[in-house]
């Protein structure tokens, strides 16, 4: 196959097609078959890892198509160590998402057509090497989204899925201005990420600095950012269950992901703003922990409770050193691991018992033991715990943060202390206390379930085991984004931009 | 002889205590046999660890003494610990002895604790204190000393305790114990100054004479090893706790305090002498307590009616003249001292139970005439010159009131500031249990709620975070950014509306007009 990145742009999108064709009435065919295309494009993603050279820095499986030769867009592809693990998570998680999806019992069709869709849309982001492209994609993917919430979410679906699409569209705005203005600045009159960076090292830092801020507004909705964090906590509680493991799995993801790529093209503006994007993350740290402390709504608690990982994303993004944005991205993909398997659970139990108030739970590991010792898992993996992903992440970025913020970087740990904090409160609230009789009949996790839930935390323990495959995948990238610094750095020293 | 060989001489009867743990747990040798199985493998292991000595005997006799190192055990930085035996006249003849009394003791305590309840733990602590005593007597460390002289401590700890459902057993054992701790205090002294001082604790390097050395460190290092001693071998002023060890059965009487461990003391001393001999003032020292211990010794027996304590007074009395003879300087003397004392006063401990059988039921002896007049020092010797009460008046006492104190203050300012939950719930009655698992009552929620100065803190800040979060960014239903944007809609609505009207439509169209037509 001589484009294979198509090729798994393709997989799912024509897989909703093929959806599209099937009749409504046999709604078990189309579950089996919206999973057989995810098991698909996952297993294809499997066999493209192996085409991969992790040892290169370079864009690897690249395809580029001229697309608008006047405006200077291309269909251009490609891949490379940061985006190939997110590749990777996306199609594990669509996977077990549709595997949990059995509680979706209208509208079968529409469904797993839009999920499938929202995978092709959330790959595009990810491989995009063209700002024009990646602009379309990461619009294409409120679309599915939007239908998704507000359709089949809970009591307050509309206006959740209008405040995420208006926020989300609003912080688009910002983007495509500082796009806009990033292209006018670049003389080869194109949107590609290489030939936008070139364009950038012409701009003074200000320039820079400016056209940054737009971008970090832009991303910024989606990691969420301190204030602008508002569409996640409504958008999270009533999206259906296999949503918001995707919200939280992959969407918060692509917010970074941005962010690194806005890095990439803008070294000079990022130094400059390296203490801001410290101080967002310290306060999504410790707002969204605080915050989750609060809540007894436990999908909402966890909602913020990824504020408060993102924020370990943006302090190891901010370090801009090797060991920080390691953490960073492997804090992504171990996040995207633990979120997506908390929300998965969470989901399962309030199918059963339908109430999402923790207040109204207790002794349940006699009745539910699979529940109980997966739910434990997935908070200890939440908060960190050595031999979980999220320790390897966290140790990083502590390493990383400790070389570039010294003592500050104690904030981190305050921030895992809350978070310890409710994760432990509510292991003890749905295990121990007194037991309840309306809670007798609640029943255990099925096969299938146990099957998504539990591949979602093997990989938690088995990145944590043995973090050493993916640390080599990110390596070489990470390695090349943190040389821009040592140039940026050397340039200022030398009193001059190169 | 290989010199691996070394290593199962305390190591058979480990090895000896780890099956009999195991046949326990796993009940390997049926209800009926396992008293003889415990017996027959702890007289076997016994036995070759005595062939052991014996041949090690031979070695020696042959070829002289020797400092054998096994290997490394732990090394960090400058400071290495081997595992190492010291091969000479002193330490083989005390591992003989330790041989042949334990395996003698052991055949003893077969038929004397036949069919008792605690027949196997009795076997599994004489396995380990035959281990322990064959360490401190062959080991070529004060570090590996130590290790014996602690397995000691806590074998003699759980014999004492042997009938540990009465209550001063219990007592007894832990006094012991405790006491026995300062002496290791003062070990643990001992081994620190002496990694200072040398890097190591081997015999061979620590008891060479050094001149560049000051002589007041040497006499710290010595002073460590002879509280350590002192304490081990009951001598004055810490021979209170040895006559409440005689709580445990005759046979562990017998090893323990009789004649093993509480000779493990003068061992001591005999093996450091090269460091008392740089420190004078310790020798001077060593003769006052001597001399003091043989009076106690002397002058306890002699009113004692009850024949295991008089037994004791005696051994004591013993030990304190070996100590006078070490600050002169008569270390052979000592050494055959302490041969001959152990294997004669196991002897007699081990017939102290039928002495009485053999002596047709005679009463004991009355206190000789002449301490009789002396009222006051009789009624010292009789109350045992007061040293229990006087270490509780100065020690137990004031410990045990700085503990209740901390308490008090952990309990009533600790606690609370950080929080820690107290021995309450939340539940008080049985109905209220009830109705909350049938969901009639609901606890008041926890979420959110801290306890503890921290937990508060937390709290307050979450409290405002929250307000701040509801108030300005989602504001319930719809969150800010819709009502603004709803209102605005509603202008453009009422606009757009204005403009549909038919006179607003002409007023526009004629506007335009007028703009036209100027420009």
């Amino acid at each position: 196959m001589e484009h294979p990145l198509i090729l798994l742009l393709l997989i799912p999108a024509l897989g909703a097609c093929v959806l599209a064709l099937l009749p409504s009435e046999r709604p078990g065919l189309i579950r089996n078959a919206a999973i057989a295309v995810a098991l698909l494009t996952f297993v294809y993603t499997l066999i493209l890892t192996s085409q991969m050279n992790f040892a290169s820095a370079a864009v690897q499986l690249e395809t580029s198509v001229v697309w608008n030769k006047q405006l200077g867009t291309s269909f251009s592809l490609g891949v490379d160590g940061l985006s190939f693990p997110l590749i990777l998570l996306t199609t594990v998680l669509v996977l077990m998402a549709l595997l949990a999806s059995h509680m979706i019992t209208h509208h079968i069709k529409g469904y797993y057509l839009l999920m499938l869709l929202l995978e092709a849309a959330t790959l595009g982001v990810f491989m995009a090497q063209d700002w024009g492209l990646f602009y379309v994609f990461w619009e294409l993917v409120l679309i599915p989204l939007f239908f998704l919430i507000d359709r089949w979410g809970g009591k307050n679906r509309q206006t959740a899925a209008l405040n995420f699409v208006l926020y989300t569209m609003g912080g688009s705005i910002f983007m495509l201005l500082a796009l806009l203005v990033l292209f006018d600045a670049t003389p080869q009159h194109s949107f590609t990420f290489a030939a936008m960076a070139q364009g950038a090292k012409g701009l003074s830092t200000a320039e820079q600095v400016l056209i940054f801020s737009g971008l970090l507004i832009g991303f910024g909705v989606k990691i969420p950012l301190f204030p602008l964090h508002g569409w996640l906590p409504l958008a999270h509680v009533e999206a259906p269950s296999p949503v918001s493991i995707l919200l939280s799995g992959i969407l918060l993801k692509m917010g970074s992901y941005g962010l690194l790529r806005a890095i990439d093209g803008l070294p000079a503006a990022a130094l400059a703003l390296q203490g801001l994007l410290f101080a967002l993350g310290v306060i999504g740290l410790l707002y969204g922990g605080l915050l989750a402390w609060r809540q007894s709504d436990m999908k909402k608690m966890i909602a913020y409770s990824s504020v408060s990982h993102m924020g370990v994303v943006l302090i190891g993004i901010s370090t801009l050193n090797v060991h920080g944005m390691t953490g960073a991205v492997y804090q992504m993909v171990a996040h995207g691991l633990v979120a997506g398997a908390t929300f998965m659970l969470i989901g399962l139990l309030y199918e059963r018992t339908h109430t999402r108030d923790i207040n109204d739970y207790g002794s349940l590991i006699k009745v539910t033991p699979r529940f109980a010792f997966l739910i434990i898992l997935a908070f200890v993996g939440g908060v960190g715990l050595p031999s979980t992903a999220g320790f390897v992440a966290e140790l990083h970025v502590l390493i990383g943060g400790f070389e570039r913020w010294s003592w500050s970087i104690v904030l981190l740990s305050l921030g895992m202390l809350i978070t310890a904090t409710y994760s432990i409160r509510t292991v003890k609230q749905l295990y121990t206390g007194p037991v309840r009789l309306d809670m007798q009949q609640v029943e255990d996790l099925r096969p299938l379930e146990m099957l998504a839930a539990g591949g979602l935390i093997a990989g938690t323990f088995l990145l944590g085991f043995y973090p050493e495959p993916l640390l080599h995948m990110v390596d070489m990238s990470v390695q090349q984004l943190i040389s821009r610094f040592a140039l940026e750095t050397m340039a200022q020293v030398s009193g001059g931009s190169l | 002889m290989p010199e691996m060989m070394l290593l199962l001489i305390p190591g058979l009867p480990l090895l000896a205590l780890v099956l009999m743990v195991l046949d326990r747990l796993f009940g390997w040798s049926k209800r009926g046999d396992s008293e003889r199985f415990t017996a027959r493998l702890l007289q076997a292991a016994g036995g070759l660890s005595l062939l052991l000595v014996l041949w090690a005997d031979v070695q020696y006799v042959l070829a002289g003494s020797r400092h054998v190192v096994v290997g490394s055990w732990l090394h960090s930085a400058m400071y290495s610990v081997n595992i190492s035996f010291m091969l000479d006249a002193l330490s083989l003849s005390m591992a003989t002895l330790v041989g042949v009394i334990t395996l003698l003791v052991t055949r003893f305590s077969v038929a004397y604790l036949h069919r008792e309840a605690g027949f196997q733990r009795f076997f599994m602590v004489m396995a380990l204190f035959t281990a322990a005593m064959q360490l401190i007597a062959l080991s070529g460390s004060a570090l590996l000393a130590f290790v014996g002289w602690e397995l000691a401590g806590v074998s003699s700890y759980l014999l004492i305790a042997y009938n540990w459902q009465s209550r001063t057993a219990a007592t007894n054992a832990t006094r012991a114990f405790v006491t026995n701790r300062i002496g290791d205090a003062g070990f643990l002294l001992g081994i620190f100054m002496a990694f200072v001082l040398f890097g190591t604790t081997e015999w061979n390097v620590m008891l060479v004479t050094q001149t560049d050395t000051s002589s007041l460190f040497i006499g710290v290092v010595a002073l460590g090893f002879l509280t350590a001693a002192l304490v081990k071998s009951a001598q004055f002023p810490f021979s209170a706790w040895i006559t409440r060890a005689l709580e445990g059965p005759t046979p562990s009487s017998t090893v323990f305090y009789g004649s093993l461990m509480v000779h493990a003391g003068i061992f001591l001393l005999l093996r450091i002498h090269p460091l008392l001999e740089q420190a004078p003032a310790l020798q001077w020292l060593l003769l006052v307590l001597g001399i003091l211990t043989v009076l106690y010794g002397w002058l306890g027996g002699m009113v004692q009616t009850d024949i295991k304590t008089s037994l004791m007074f005696a051994t004591l009395a013993q030990t304190g003249l070996m100590l006078v003879a070490i600050s002169f300087g008569w270390y052979t003397l000592v050494l055959v001292h302490l041969l001959l004392h152990a294997v004669w006063r196991a002897y007699q401990f081990l017939h102290s139970p039928s002495f009485a059988l053999h002596t047709q039921w005679q009463p004991a002896p009355a206190a000789p005439v002449w301490l009789g007049r002396q009222r006051w020092l009789h009624n010292a010797a009789l109350q045992r010159f007061w040293l229990d009460p006087l270490a509780d008046w100065l020690l137990a006492k004031p410990t045990l009131a700085l503990s209740q104190e901390a308490q008090v203050f952990d309990g009533q300012i600790l606690d609370k500031l950080s929080g820690a939950p107290g021995p309450h719930s939340s539940i008080e009655t049985l109905a209220d249990m009830q109705a909350l698992q049938q969901g009639r009552l609901r606890v008041e929620s926890s979420i959110g709620v801290g306890s503890g100065v921290f937990g508060k803190l937390m709290q307050w800040v979450a409290e405002h975070l929250e307000w701040f979060e509801n108030r300005l960014l989602l504001q319930q239903d719809g969150g800010k950014a819709k009502t603004s944007l709803d209102t605005l809609g509603r202008y453009v609505d009422k606009v757009e509306r204005l403009l549909t009207q038919p006179r607003y439509l002409v007023l526009l169209i004629m506007a335009t007009l007028v703009v036209i037509f100027r420009g």
